[in-house]
């Protein structure tokens, strides 16, 4: 084979397939956005805590990819290049999330008891908590924090990759000085952020690794997200001519990786919770274990956990699109049913699917998906300046 | 000084790839028992050569279950049967407190299965073994690629065989004595 490639950026772009996802998408969006608009004003005590459940779900594979995105930039490695494209197409729907956050402000009252009066009036710990800390203007004040600092990651990282597309003289040092504070701001903000979010729900209730929990879950829809757009891309050109089984082999260990890094976080607070069974702590399981939530923990359990866990422990079952995408499919369904497990109960002792519950996803869902191809397709799927990325278009080893 | 019996017919290689294609020639003309070695793993190659799947996955899978049933069990005999406690008035038998040293007896005894099993499957340590003979084989190590078809294979036969090799665009073809 020559020593040489002649790739014309245009053979990169991403196949046609993508601009009719992102209209399908954009009509179902759409339509389930009017849906949800009605929601809001109809039923708000029922709106608001699907729609928050929705938010955290898509943001998780937002946040998810920004932050394997970082990762790749530390790491390099040919299992990152080869989706490198699509992360960073997912990371630039940020804008979008941060104007879908507003919805989530105007839910303050009815999503959060320390924003409530009559809840705060029978509350005097509550009170000194509200006062100092979760309070409407913190809450929001924190929330542009959030925003700022991930929309600036995501704004230098999107911007260096744009420029390292028209040549190769860029370095790529100012990637990882980003990307290396960049995760640690992120653990950081995303902890904050799963605080102030979800578990101020219950504003009396702390366990100190729920946002870790909140970390193992966004990375898990990142790449799980990444998985099923792999699959539709790699049937057509160009990333069937680069996508090799050793990097979705790659791809599905750390997708069992982090399926058993979310099992141990969960895990781990079930056991200290249960052995300390303190009346502070307990009634928050108790809660999800009763009124038939208890049916959606174990299923949790096993479509979480057990069952991806055995199947992807087989080496063949992870070297190809064929399997992983139907594992990756479910996870990002169980990861929108552990929010919801987490979220709903606080407003629901018993069991409950409302209109809301299917709308929210689909709406910000068709929404995203719209973006997410717009910008995929702006730009060639694979950085051709980037360092090695010739190598992966090259036959193996010559 | 006697004839030692041949171990088998070696082709040195100069780069990756043409191990790779005579890897697969050698394969596609019907010899089944062939090696090859590099200095560095070359993906595709164990696939090239005819290497499907061995056992050590099962024989980890097989430790790593019974260090968890047997983590388990062990838990449950202590705290239920043996010398059963009660401790914060919870029932003898709680499954959670047991998880951990479960998780850490199934990952103790995949991973003790893991090394042992491979060693006894790969057959090291190996204080002997023919292809050393070939004084050119030490670079094998370091920047040449080696193909080597035994003796053993059915349609081994030592001028045939050298001759195939010949073909394969080697940088030297050389008999190993056993």
């Amino acid at each position: 084979m020559s020593a040489t490639l002649h790739i014309n950026q245009s053979e990169l772009a991403a196949p046609p397939v993508m601009a009719t996802l992102g209209q399908r998408s954009l009509v179902i969006g759409l339509v389930f956005v009017v849906v949800c608009a009605f929601g809001a004003f109809t039923s708000p005590h029922t709106f608001y805590s699907a729609y928050l459940t929705a938010y955290m779900d898509w943001l998780g594979v937002t946040l998810g990819c920004m932050v394997i995105l970082m990762l790749q930039h530390m790491t390099g490695g040919a299992w990152g290049l080869v989706i490198r494209r699509v992360m960073e197409a997912a990371v630039g729907t940020l804008p979008l999330m941060a104007v879908l956050f507003i919805p989530v402000v105007l839910g303050i009252p009815y999503l959060y008891a320390w924003a409530q009066p009559q809840a705060l009036a029978k509350d005097v710990p509550l009170q000194q908590i509200a006062h100092s800390y979760l309070n409407a203007g913190g809450f929001v004040t924190r929330a542009v924090i959030y925003f700022a600092l991930w929309g600036a990651i995501a704004f230098f990282l999107l911007r260096w990759s744009a420029e390292q597309d028209t040549s190769s003289q860029h370095s790529t040092l100012r990637f990882r000085v980003v990307s290396g504070p960049g995760i640690l701001i992120y653990a950081l903000t995303i902890s904050f952020a799963s605080v102030d979010w979800v578990m101020s729900l219950q504003a009396r209730w702390v366990s100190t690794i729920y946002g870790m929990m909140f970390i193992a879950g966004q990375v898990l829809a990142g790449f799980c997200f990444v998985v099923v757009m792999e699959t539709i891309l790699s049937k057509r050109k160009p990333m069937s001519e680069y996508l090799h089984p050793k990097e979705i082999h790659d791809h599905g260990k750390l997708i069992l990786a982090f399926v058993m890094v979310w099992a141990y976080f969960n895990f781990s607070q079930w056991l200290i919770i249960w052995n300390g069974n303190l009346p502070d702590e307990i009634p928050w399981y108790l809660r999800r274990l009763n009124g038939g939530w208890a049916a959606v923990g174990l299923a949790l359990v096993i479509f979480h956990f057990v069952a991806p866990f055995v199947m992807l422990l087989g080496r063949q079952f992870k070297r190809r699109t064929r399997t992983m995408v139907w594992i990756a499919a479910m996870l990002l369904v169980m990861r929108y049913v552990d929010l919801w497990w987490n979220i709903e109960p606080v407003f629901s002792p018993t069991i409950r699917v409302t209109l809301w519950t299917i709308a929210c996803p689909l709406a910000i869902g068709g929404i995203w998906l719209w973006l997410f191809a717009r910008n995929l397709r702006q730009r060639p799927l694979l950085p051709l300046y980037a360092p090695h990325v010739r190598e992966l278009l090259e036959p193996a080893h010559e | 000084m006697s004839q030692l019996p041949i171990y088998g017919m070696m082709a040195e290689f100069d780069t990756p790839q043409r191990l790779m294609d005579a890897a697969h020639h050698t394969s596609a003309a019907g010899y089944r028992k062939i090696d090859a070695y590099s200095p560095f793993p070359i993906e595709g190659l164990a696939e090239a050569i005819g290497f499907e799947s061995n056992a050590v996955p099962l024989v980890v899978l097989i430790a790593g279950i019974v260090g968890g049933v047997t983590g388990y069990v062990m838990q449950y005999w202590m705290a239920a049967v043996s010398y059963p406690l009660n401790i914060s008035g919870k029932p003898y038998h709680s499954w959670p407190s047991f998880i951990i040293v479960t998780f850490e007896m199934t990952i103790l005894f995949a991973g003790v299965a893991a090394v042992l099993g491979m060693l006894a499957l790969n057959g090291l340590p190996m204080p002997y073994h023919p292809v050393f003979n070939v004084p050119r084989f030490a670079f094998a190590s370091k920047d040449r690629f080696f193909l080597i078809v035994f003796a053993s294979d059915p349609k081994y036969d030592a001028s045939s065989t050298r001759n195939f090799l010949e073909t394969l665009d080697p940088r030297a073809v050389m008999e190993v004595p056993s």
